[in-house]
């Protein structure tokens, strides 16, 4: 029984879900100024939301159909895309939570004028939705294939609170940022040189409960804009410092950096577990969020070959 | 020109915790309309502008030995600061052993002034102290004003023909704050079967919420049947097509304005829009406490102005 009349075709995505703050959290974490595009591509195994800053960043939020109570993906070929004002889409999912209830929101695309529809299901008295309207999005202006070097890829996984602390401090130097890792002794550092010079060095050795995985087997460094960095810690959800999970940052070729923070996408009555080491929680239950920053073009690099 | 008026345990209550707060809220400053029988708070009234609201008590609700003489009928009208009446309310709660709080209209000779200027004096004796409090007050309204006033009262006392009862203040207040910030015009929707649909849009998005099946005041009527099976824009335009719907656009601010007088803690509150779609008015009801029956000594409405028509 289709409440739509309009549609004869199946819509291409009809989905339900019942956590909606966890969603809101999980984009928001992506929404670094006021008014921004976003891209929605949709699959069948779920959906995720792109937005990108003069090519230079990029960020993904991957929402997986486990997250959904209802997912019903109906496009016949390909895989359907549409830019929206993410914005607008945030603000519009924080008008169908409320606290102390867990509403049930569908929502479907494309409506009849190619329209996201979405509506609170719960109740057949009182009902919201939303109409928001999309565009052809823009093709990717850059590519953003994270490719890792060499056999070992560059990584480390550090506490998010204190990823986040760090970047903040980071503020005052502000302009640009050198992030360094070397192998020995093990220790990533963020050097900023602006208004004064500040030195962030996270050692491997120093404090076990700072870097929970360190792989690095020949010394890289690159520089990085401040406000790229800083958009991807600005809006991380509040739960995911709670949860103590940590964040985990790539060095791939051409020193693009790979950034992936995991937020939980729990039901809205519910409290966040706390979870003491490293904080697992069901897989089915975690938006994935990613950033891609691209470095400065820098003279003359400082790499180990 | 005399008021004076001892101010009841129930009425100093009934002003600190819930009426005064809420009124704060549709405008820090209002006029204080006193009658033989009634005191009457009210904003907006001869401005036109912005939320109106009317907040009427029976003078036996608030006070004890109510004395009020004019020349101009017995009425007073003046305006007053609600948040340094909030505070003379407060303080004077707070005096230890406090009986009586006596409320009077007095001239005094403020410091520094050569000018006499009006107060309200709020004097509480207590066992070893006596507190006295003047809340400043603008010089009280002339005989025309008052006048004006009055028929502005008279003007704004039409009832809409049908009212629906709003099933939850605080939700709706949740989810009106969160329209604000999609946009700055409601569409409010009001059916003869107990529909009440919101809607705020703009050129990028639509966000609505659509109460159905509320309790009806006044002219009701069926739904056609097939209604529920529709989208809800499309009921409320077959509704308004068949004389039984009324819509109109306020402001959504004016709006979460008027649902700030929940902090009045009235026991229902209910919606309509006037004749002509000349504003819409949401009505408070309060209880005698502990019954169903409606406490007739007290009522508070507002009436929010309506920018459009909502017909193009």
């Amino acid at each position: 029984m289709s409440s739509s009349a309009l549609q004869n075709d199946a819509p291409d995505l009809v989905c339900q879900l019942d956590n909606v703050q966890g969603i809101v959290d999980a984009l928001s974490s992506v929404r670094w100024k006021r008014h921004q595009d976003a891209v929605i591509e949709l699959s069948e195994h779920g959906f995720v939301l792109i937005v990108e800053e003069t090519g230079c960043l990029q960020a993904k939020v991957y929402l997986k159909r486990e997250l959904f109570l209802l997912y019903e993906y109906g496009a016949a070929e390909g895989r359907p895309r549409f830019g929206l004002s993410l914005g607008l889409f945030v603000d519009c999912l924080n008008a169908f939570s409320t606290p102390g209830h867990a509403s049930v929101i569908e929502i479907r695309y494309p409506g009849p004028d190619m329209q996201l529809l979405l509506k609170s299901v719960d109740s057949p008295i009182a009902c919201i939705y939303a109409e928001i309207r999309t565009r052809i999005p823009d093709t990717i202006s850059w590519d953003y294939n994270f490719e890792p070097t060499g056999n070992i890829p560059v990584s480390f996984t550090v506490k998010s609170a204190v990823l986040k602390e760090a970047i903040d401090d980071l503020e005052w130097p502000g302009s640009s940022i050198q992030i360094t890792l070397q192998p020995e002794p093990p220790s990533v550092t963020f050097r900023g040189e602006g208004h004064g010079d500040l030195q962030i060095d996270f050692s491997y050795y120093a404090n076990t409960d700072l870097l929970i995985a360190y792989q690095c087997d020949r010394r890289v460094s690159y520089r990085y804009k401040y406000k790229f960095l800083r958009a991807t810690t600005s809006n991380i959800p509040s739960s995911v410092l709670k949860d103590n999970r940590g964040s985990k940052f790539t060095v791939g070729q051409g020193g693009m950096l790979k950034i992936q923070h995991l937020v939980s996408v729990i039901r809205s009555s519910g409290q966040h577990p706390h979870n003491d080491a490293g904080g697992y929680q069901q897989p089915s239950r975690i938006a994935y969020i990613e950033f891609f920053v691209k470095p400065e073009e820098d003279d003359d690099p400082v790499n180990d070959s | 020109m005399k008021f004076k008026a001892i101010l009841t345990d129930h009425g100093v209550n009934l002003l600190e915790k819930r009426f005064v707060p809420a009124l704060d809220k549709i405008g820090r400053v209002c006029q204080l309309y006193l009658t033989r029988d009634h005191a009457i708070f009210l904003h907006n009234l001869l401005s036109g502008n912005g939320v109106q609201s009317i907040a009427q008590f029976r003078k036996e609700t608030l006070f004890d030995d109510y004395r009020i003489s004019s020349q101009n009928d017995d009425r007073i009208a003046f305006t007053v600061d609600l948040g340094l009446l909030h505070r003379a309310l407060r303080s004077s709660l707070s005096i230890e052993g406090g009986e009586r709080l006596q409320i009077k209209l007095v001239k005094k000779l403020p410091a520094g002034s050569t000018q006499p200027m009006p107060f309200l004096t709020f004097e509480t004796k207590g066992y070893k102290s006596a507190v006295i409090q003047d809340v400043p007050i603008s010089k009280p309204l002339s005989r025309s004003d008052v006048m004006e006033l009055q028929s502005a009262l008279d003007m704004a006392q039409d009832i809409p023909q049908t009212l629906v009862q709003v099933p939850d203040l605080l939700q709706l207040q949740n989810l009106v704050d969160r329209l604000k910030q999609v946009g700055d015009l409601l569409t409010v929707s009001i059916s003869q079967y107990g529909d009440l649909h919101l809607q705020v849009s703009t050129s990028l998005i639509t966000v609505g919420s659509d109460f159905r099946k509320l309790r009806v005041l006044g002219v009701q009527a069926n739904a056609p049947p097939g209604d529920q099976d529709m989208s809800a824009r499309a009921r409320t335009e077959m509704a308004i097509q068949r004389g039984e719907a009324q819509t109109v656009q306020v402001s959504v601010k004016h709006f979460a304005k008027s649902l700030q007088c929940h902090l009045a803690k009235p026991d229902c509150a209910f919606y309509g829009i006037a004749p002509q779609g000349a504003c819409l008015t949401v009505i408070f009801q309060f209880f005698i406490p502990g019954t169903r029956q409606t406490d007739k000594s007290i009522s508070l409405h507002c009436r929010l102005p309506v920018l459009d028509t909502g017909s193009d």
